[in-house]
């Protein structure tokens, strides 16, 4: 009897750990922005999956390039065709840390950090520093960032032809609201 | 034994929690990654793979402004300059009413023809979550000739100026390079210059793309008709045979193609192409497209 007891709380306390531990969001929004005086184009997709340890600092994003919609339907077919080759790379990823991470960043106000770790885009592997924001905000843990990327840095060749329509940099914009894990 | 059972199930639980939490994030997340339906995108660049329509349509909102241009037959000589004296024209605004259906209105300046078409998206190619090995359309236009009437004796009908076109359009991409399609087609002409010419033609389209690098591929076409006219009449009917090459550049898509028919629409190059490839009778011609967002 004492055994089960004993059991039953381990169970609870492993399961408690866990759900305290990691927190998910599935939803995540994550677009790119680039504007030249010839075109201004906007990707956004709605489906990007992030998922953050909040005993260790780790932090991950994936999304699948198809996910990305566009204005014109004739961006999105070159966007996946042309220079993303989604059917090649279908998946762009972030895995980093949250630098000087302590526990107490998740549970205080929206406050400034910084991310350190690797972007893969377009099958090409680059370690990032990004400055970034984290905390709760009206009860719910958030994240959010802003930063450019350079397509060029990813093997995303722009020929000459279209290069005045698209950004030397792209703007890239994170927002994650983030629920314990398993809920 | 009932107690070891409890504790060996309850150091399995202890191993499987602490497993749990030691896995790395990325597998956590490949877990939570629900498969996804996988669509065969751009199995060809336009709308059209040289004169005949493709599997691709214009998107829910998307216009297709389209202008196409064949110039006279290469045997002209330097005399015609290969040709380039002479032109027909074809013009056409293609709009996406939904994802599935596609409606285009255009004119051919040869026989002074107006033409209105539908093509309507039945299966999507696709693999993932969900797999379909080929993309099927089906194709449906109404062809209208308005050349002044010939012969004022007899009575004319308007309905003798109709000509009507059925398509089904099957088509695969084999790999991000190699895309293949095969048309069936079934035409009705509700009146014809002669008795020996053909009121219902039936034909096979078979056409190909092949990407030569991200902005520039190769097309292929032809179309072979079952019962061509018969050889007692004047002038010859051959199968259409096309080659050309896509060059896209954002918005544009040109095609620029030699081929054996001065017709732009289905109702003319496919039982009407009267010059031959072995004889020189091969047109340069281009068409333009421009897509606009509605």
């Amino acid at each position: 009897m004492l055994k089960k007891l004993f059991l039953l709380i381990l169970l609870g306390t492993s399961v408690g750990v866990f759900a305290q531990g990691k927190f998910i969001a599935k939803n995540a929004y994550l677009s790119f922005y680039s504007s030249t005086p010839m075109e201004d184009i906007l990707g956004e997709s709605n489906e990007v999956v992030t998922i953050l340890n909040g005993e260790t600092g780790d932090i991950a994003f994936q999304a699948l390039m198809t996910t990305f919609h566009f204005k014109r339907a004739l961006m999105e077919e070159h966007f996946n065709e042309n220079y993303m080759e989604s059917t090649k790379f279908p998946k762009s990823k972030f895995n980093g840390k949250i630098e000087g991470f302590t526990k107490e960043m998740i549970t205080s106000p929206v406050a400034d950090i910084k991310v350190t770790g690797i972007l893969l885009v377009h099958g090409v592997e680059k370690t990032i520093t990004i400055p970034a924001k984290l905390g709760l905000e009206n009860g719910k843990l958030v994240a959010s960032a802003k930063f450019n990327v350079i397509p060029e840095d990813y093997g995303i060749d722009i020929p000459s032809l279209v290069r005045d329509k698209i950004g030397k940099e792209m703007e890239v914009t994170v927002k994650a609201s983030y629920l314990p894990f398993g809920q | 034994m009932k107690k070891s059972y409890a504790l060996f199930f309850g150091l399995v639980l202890l191993f499987l929690s602490g497993n749990v939490q030691s896995q790395d994030l990325d597998a956590l997340m490949n877990a939570e990654i629900q498969p996804t339906v996988d669509y065969a995108t751009a199995t060809f660049k336009a709308s059209r793979i040289i004169n005949g329509h493709s599997i691709e349509q214009m998107k829910k909102k998307q216009l297709d402004f389209r202008i196409s241009h064949r110039f006279g037959t290469l045997n002209n000589g330097a005399y015609g300059l290969f040709g380039l004296d002479q032109s027909k024209i074809h013009f056409s605004l293609e709009y996406g009413l939904t994802d599935w259906l596609m409606l285009g209105v255009g004119r051919a300046s040869q026989n002074k023809t107006y033409d209105s078409f539908a093509k309507f998206r039945l299966l999507r190619q696709s693999s993932g979550a969900k797999s379909m090995p080929i993309a099927l359309s089906y194709f449906t236009s109404v062809e209208m000739n308005t050349l002044k009437f010939q012969d004022p004796t007899r009575t004319n009908y308007f309905s003798s100026r109709l000509t009507y076109v059925n398509q089904i359009l099957i088509a695969r991409k084999f790999n991000e390079n190699f895309s293949f399609q095969l048309t069936p087609t079934y035409i009705h002409r509700n009146f014809v210059q002669t008795e020996l010419d053909q009121n219902d033609i039936f034909a096979m389209g078979a056409g190909a793309r092949y990407k030569l690098s991200k902005h520039l591929s190769l097309n292929a076409e032809y179309y072979y008709t079952y019962n061509p006219n018969s050889k007692f009449l004047e002038t010859r009917y051959y199968n259409a045979c096309s080659v050309g090459i896509d060059i896209e550049t954002g918005g544009h898509v040109f095609q620029i193609m030699l081929t054996n028919s001065l017709g732009m629409r289905e109702g003319t190059f496919i039982p009407a192409t009267t010059d031959s490839w072995t004889d020189g009778g091969i047109h340069l011609g281009f068409n333009i497209s421009r897509v606009f967002a509605l």
